[in-house]
C-alpha cells in the first residue's frame, strides 16, 4: 500500500465498478435467456408449441403457458342475466336524472310502488332508498326476460335504458323511514347469527356479507333494510323453488334452498324491522 | 470511531419511537383478539365486519406505523451518533413527523369508523374511504423527508471528511433511505393514479392487474426496509455488545448494497399465481429473488464469526465452547441469538414460498401468514426491542435498575412467536385458508385444526404479555434514578477501514444498476397494460 494512487478511492473503485456491473448484469442476462428463451422453447417443444408462440407466452404477450396447450373453451355461457357492469353501463347509471325519473314515476310506477317508494301492497317491494344498481338490474332483467312478472315485464319493456337509470336514481334518493328499535329484542339469536355469521355447516354465507351497505358484495345486491316482510319471504321461496332465476351464479337460489321456512320468516322479519 | 452524545435529537427520537410502540401495543392487543375469535374458544364472538376492521387496523399499525416511525427515529439517532455531528434540517424532521402523524390520524379515523376494512395491502377493487389512502400517502411523504435528511447528513459528513469511509451504521441507514425512495414509487403510483381516484368516485373501474403489479414493486422491498435496522444492529452493535469486534466491515457494506439492488426487482414472486404476467417474466424475478438470500447468508456468516471472536476473547475454547462463553445476559446478544433461530425457520419457509410449485400449494393458506409473522414479527421486531433497549438509556440519560425484566421480555417474545407460528405453519399445510373471519369447527375436515389453533392462540397471549412488558420496561426506565454511564455503542471492525472504494462508500453505481434491473424486471410487465389494456374491475366500495 505504498503506491499513493491506491489511496485514491476512484482508483480503488475501477475494478469494483466493472465487476459489480458484470456480475449484476450477467445474472440478469442469464435470467432473461433462461426464463424467456431457453425454458419456454424447450417446454414448448415437448408440448407441441412452436418456439415463437412459446416465447410470446412466456412474455405474457399471448395467453397461456408455454408448457401446455391452451384449452379451448367449449361450453358457451348461458347467462341468467344480460346485465353486464361495463364502464358504459356505470356511466349511464351515474348520469341518471332524478327529476326526469320522478316524472316517469308519477306517470307509471306510483300506482304500485308509491311516489316515495313505499309500496301500496305487501306483494310489491318498497323502493325508497334502494340502490340504483339494484333497481337498474331488475328493470333490465324484466326487459330481457331474465326475470318474469306479468305487470313488470310489459312496463319495463316500455322504458328506454336511460329512463331506467333516471327512475333508479329517483327511488334511490327517496329517504328511508326510521327503523323501529322497539322490535330489536324480539328476534331470535339464531336469525341474527344467520345474518352476521351465516351457517358454515350448511354452506350458507352471512346475509350481511352482501346486503349490508358497503359490504363489498356484488354491485347489484339490493339493500334489504325496511323491505316488506311478505315480499321478502315470497322472493326467498321463489329462489328456493327455482321459479325466480335471475341471480348470477345462482347465489340466492343455492342459499334460499337451504333455508328452513322458519328462517325465511325470521329473516324477512329481521329486515322488515329496519335492521341492516 | 468517534461518538458523541445524542445532541438535541432526544425528543425527536423519543417522539418517533413512542408513536411506533404505542401503535405496536394496540396492534398486539388486536392481534390477540383476532387469534381468539378465530379459535374454537372464541367462535361466534364478533362479526366478520369487526374482524376485518381489526385485521386492517392491526396490519396498518404493525406494518406502516410501527416500522416507519421506528426506522425514522432510529435513523435520526444513527445520523447524530455515528457521524458525530448535529442533524441537519431538524425542523424538517419535525415537519415530517407531524405530517406522518396527520396521516396516521386520518387513516385511523377511516379504519375505526369501518370505512376502510380493506386490509393493509388494499386488495383493489375493494375500495375504502379516500381518507385512508390519503393518510397513508402522508405517512410515506413524511418518510421521504426522512430519506432526504439522511442523504443530506451523509453528504455533509463526506464533504467534511473527504476520502474517509462513512461509518457502517450510517451507510446502512442511507442504503435503506435510497431503497425506500425506490420502493415507494410503486405504491405511490398505485394509490395516486388508481386507488384514490376510485375512492373519490372519479372512476368506476380499476385495473386490478396493474394495481397488483405496482403494489408488488413495493411489496417485497418494504420488507427489507423493515429488516435493515435489524441488520444495522447485527453489524454495528452486536459485536460490541458481545465484547468483540466486527469480523468484516466490507461484508456489511456489501450486504446493504445487495439488499438495495436485489430487494426491488423481485416483487413479482408475490404474483406467482396471478394471470396477468407471463411465466418468463416471473422466472426472471424469481431468479433474482434467489439472490436476496445472499446478503442474509453473508450476515449470518459475518455475525457468527464476530460472535466467535467475542466468545474466544472471553475465554471460550473448542469448536462450540465460545458460544457458551458469550454474554447472553446482555439483551442485544440474547435478542441476536433468538432472532437468528427465528430467522433460520422463517428463511427456510421463505425458500418454500419462492418455489413456484410449492407456492401454489401454500399461497392462500395460513402458511404465508405464519411465515411473515415469524420473520418480521419474530426476527425483525425482536431486534427492534434490542435496539430500543440499547438506545433508550442514551436518550434518557438513565439506566435500567435490572436487566432481568428485559431478558424475560425477549424470551417471552421468542417463545410466544414460536408457539404461535409453528402450529400456524402446520395448519397452512393442512389447507387452512387465510383472510377469513372464522372457521366452522363442526365440520369434520376442519375440526382437527381446533387444538392447533388453540396452541397458536396461547402463543398469541404470550406475545401480548411480552408486548406489555416491553412497554413497561421502557416506561420504568423513564422513572429510574440510576444515571447512565457513557459507553461506546458501535463496534469496531477487526480491520477498521481507513479507505474504501467509492463504490462501497456511496450509491451512484448501485442506483444505475437498480435502474437497469427495474427496467428489465418491470419494464415490459408494466408496459403491457398500456399496449393492451386488460379488462378492468368494478370498484367495490366498502364504505
Amino acid at each position: 500500500m505504498t503506491d499513493p494512487r491506491l489511496s485514491d478511492p476512484h482508483v480503488l473503485d475501477q475494478p469494483w465498478r466493472v465487476w459489480a456491473s458484470v456480475g449484476v448484469l450477467g445474472i440478469l442476462l442469464f435470467g432473461v435467456l433462461l426464463g424467456v428463451l431457453i425454458i419456454p422453447v424447450v417446454q414448448g417443444r415437448s408440448a407441441g408449441i412452436d418456439a415463437f408462440t412459446a416465447i410470446c407466452r412466456a412474455l405474457g404477450i399471448l395467453p397461456g403457458s408455454p408448457a401446455q396447450p391452451q384449452p379451448a373453451s367449449v361450453s358457451p355461457p348461458t347467462p341468467v342475466s344480460q346485465v353486464i357492469w361495463t364502464p358504459d353501463v356505470l356511466q349511464i347509471l351515474a348520469r341518471g336524472n332524478p327529476e326526469r325519473g320522478r316524472a316517469k314515476v308519477v306517470e307509471v310506477c306510483v300506482a304500485c310502488h308509491g311516489e316515495q317508494g313505499i309500496s301500496v301492497s305487501p306483494d310489491y317491494p318498497n323502493l325508497n332508498g334502494q340502490s340504483g344498481a339494484a333497481i337498474y338490474k331488475q328493470l333490465h332483467d324484466y326487459r330481457t326476460g331474465s326475470r318474469v312478472n306479468q305487470l313488470m315485464t310489459d312496463l319495463a319493456k316500455a322504458l328506454e335504458e336511460p329512463m331506467i337509470a333516471d327512475v333508479a336514481a329517483y327511488y334511490a334518493g327517496q329517504p328511508k323511514r326510521n327503523p323501529n328499535p322497539a322490535t330489536l329484542g324480539e328476534l331470535p339469536a339464531s336469525i341474527v347469527r344467520l345474518v352476521e355469521l351465516g351457517d358454515p355447516s350448511r354452506n350458507i354465507p352471512p346475509c350481511a356479507a352482501c346486503h349490508r351497505p358497503g359490504s363489498g358484495g356484488p354491485i347489484e345486491a339490493p339493500i334489504l333494510s325496511e323491505q316488506g316482510r311478505e315480499y321478502l319471504a315470497q322472493q326467498l321461496r321463489m329462489y328456493a323453488s327455482g321459479e325466480r332465476r335471475n341471480d348470477v351464479y345462482a347465489r340466492m337460489r343455492v342459499i334460499a334452498a337451504r333455508l328452513t321456512p322458519a328462517e325465511i320468516d325470521g329473516l324477512s322479519r329481521y329486515y322488515n324491522a329496519g335492521f341492516r | 470511531m468517534g461518538e458523541c452524545p445524542v445532541r438535541n435529537v432526544e425528543r425527536l427520537c423519543l417522539a418517533h419511537f413512542w408513536v411506533a410502540f404505542a401503535a405496536f401495543l394496540v396492534a398486539a392487543l388486536l392481534g390477540t383478539w383476532q387469534m381468539w375469535v378465530r379459535s374454537p374458544l372464541g367462535a361466534n364472538i364478533g362479526t366478520p365486519s369487526q374482524y376485518f376492521l381489526s385485521v386492517t387496523a392491526h396490519g396498518v399499525a404493525m406494518a406502516y406505523v410501527l416500522t416507519t416511525f421506528f426506522i425514522m427515529g432510529f435513523g435520526y439517532f444513527v445520523a447524530v451518533t455515528a457521524l458525530a455531528r448535529p442533524l441537519p434540517g431538524k425542523a424538517w424532521a419535525w415537519g415530517g413527523f407531524w405530517l406522518a402523524i396527520t396521516g396516521v390520524a386520518l387513516a385511523l379515523w377511516a379504519i375505526l369508523t369501518g370505512k376502510a376494512s380493506v386490509l393493509f395491502t388494499f386488495y383493489p377493487p375493494l375500495t375504502g374511504s379516500a381518507f385512508f389512502y390519503i393518510g397513508l400517502v402522508l405517512v410515506v411523504i413524511g418518510s421521504w423527508i426522512w430519506c432526504v435528511l439522511m442523504l443530506v447528513a451523509m453528504g455533509a459528513w463526506k464533504r467534511e471528511n473527504p476520502g474517509r469511509p462513512i461509518p457502517l451504521a450510517m451507510f446502512g441507514t442511507c442504503a435503506n433511505a435510497v431503497m425506500w425512495l425506490w420502493t415507494t414509487v410503486g405504491v405511490a403510483v398505485e394509490l395516486l393514479f388508481q386507488v384514490i381516484p376510485a375512492a373519490l368516485g372519479l372512476v368506476q373501474t380499476i385495473d386490478v392487474g396493474l394495481a397488483r403489479t405496482l403494489f408488488s414493486w413495493t411489496l417485497h422491498a418494504i420488507v427489507y426496509f423493515w429488516l435493515i435496522p435489524a441488520y444495522i444492529a447485527f453489524y454495528t452493535m452486536v459485536p460490541r455488545a458481545a465484547g468483540g469486534r466486527l469480523y468484516s466491515d466490507t461484508m456489511g457494506r456489501l450486504t446493504f448494497i445487495l439488499f438495495l439492488i436485489y430487494s426491488l426487482p423481485v416483487g413479482m414472486h408475490h404474483l406467482l399465481m396471478d394471470p396477468e404476467h407471463g411465466n418468463g417474466t416471473k422466472f426472471i424475478q424469481v431468479l433474482l429473488t434467489a439472490f436476496v438470500s445472499v446478503p442474509t447468508l453473508l450476515t449470518i456468516f459475518t455475525i457468527t464469526a464476530s460472535l466467535e471472536i467475542a466468545g474466544r476473547l472471553r475465554g471460550g475454547r473448542g469448536v462450540f465452547g465460545w458460544i457458551a462463553s458469550l454474554p447472553w445476559e446482555r439483551p442485544m446478544v440474547l435478542a441476536t441469538g433468538l432472532g437468528f433461530i427465528m430467522l433460520g425457520f422463517g428463511g427456510f419457509g421463505g425458500l418454500i414460498n419462492m418455489g413456484y410449485g410449492m407456492n401454489a400449494m401454500v399461497h392462500n393458506t395460513s402458511w404465508v401468514t405464519a411465515h411473515f409473522h415469524l420473520i418480521f414479527g419474530g426476527s425483525v421486531v425482536i431486534m427492534y426491542f434490542a435496539i430500543a433497549y440499547e438506545v433508550w438509556p442514551r436518550l434518557t440519560g438513565r439506566e435500567y435498575p435490572s436487566l432481568t425484566p428485559l431478558r424475560l421480555q425477549l424470551w417471552l417474545w421468542f417463545i410466544g412467536m414460536m408457539v404461535m407460528t409453528v402450529p400456524w405453519h402446520w395448519l397452512g399445510l393442512q389447507g387452512q385458508w387465510r383472510r377469513v373471519a372464522n372457521f366452522n369447527y363442526a365440520d369434520p375436515i376442519i375440526a382437527p385444526w381446533g387444538p392447533w389453533v388453540v396452541v397458536s392462540l396461547a402463543g398469541g397471549v404470550i406475545l401480548l404479555v411480552s408486548a406489555l412488558l416491553f412497554v413497561g420496561n421502557l416506561l420504568s426506565l423513564h422513572r429510574s434514578t440510576a444515571m447512565v454511564v457513557a459507553r461506546p455503542l458501535y463496534a469496531l471492525a477487526v480491520h477498521p477501514p481507513r479507505r474504501v472504494p467509492a463504490a462501497l462508500n456511496g450509491f451512484g453505481l448501485w442506483n444505475v444498476l437498480v435502474l437497469i434491473l427495474m427496467l428489465v424486471a418491470y419494464g415490459w410487465p408494466l408496459a403491457q397494460f398500456a399496449v393492451e389494456p386488460s379488462p378492468t374491475a368494478i370498484v367495490h366500495r366498502v364504505e
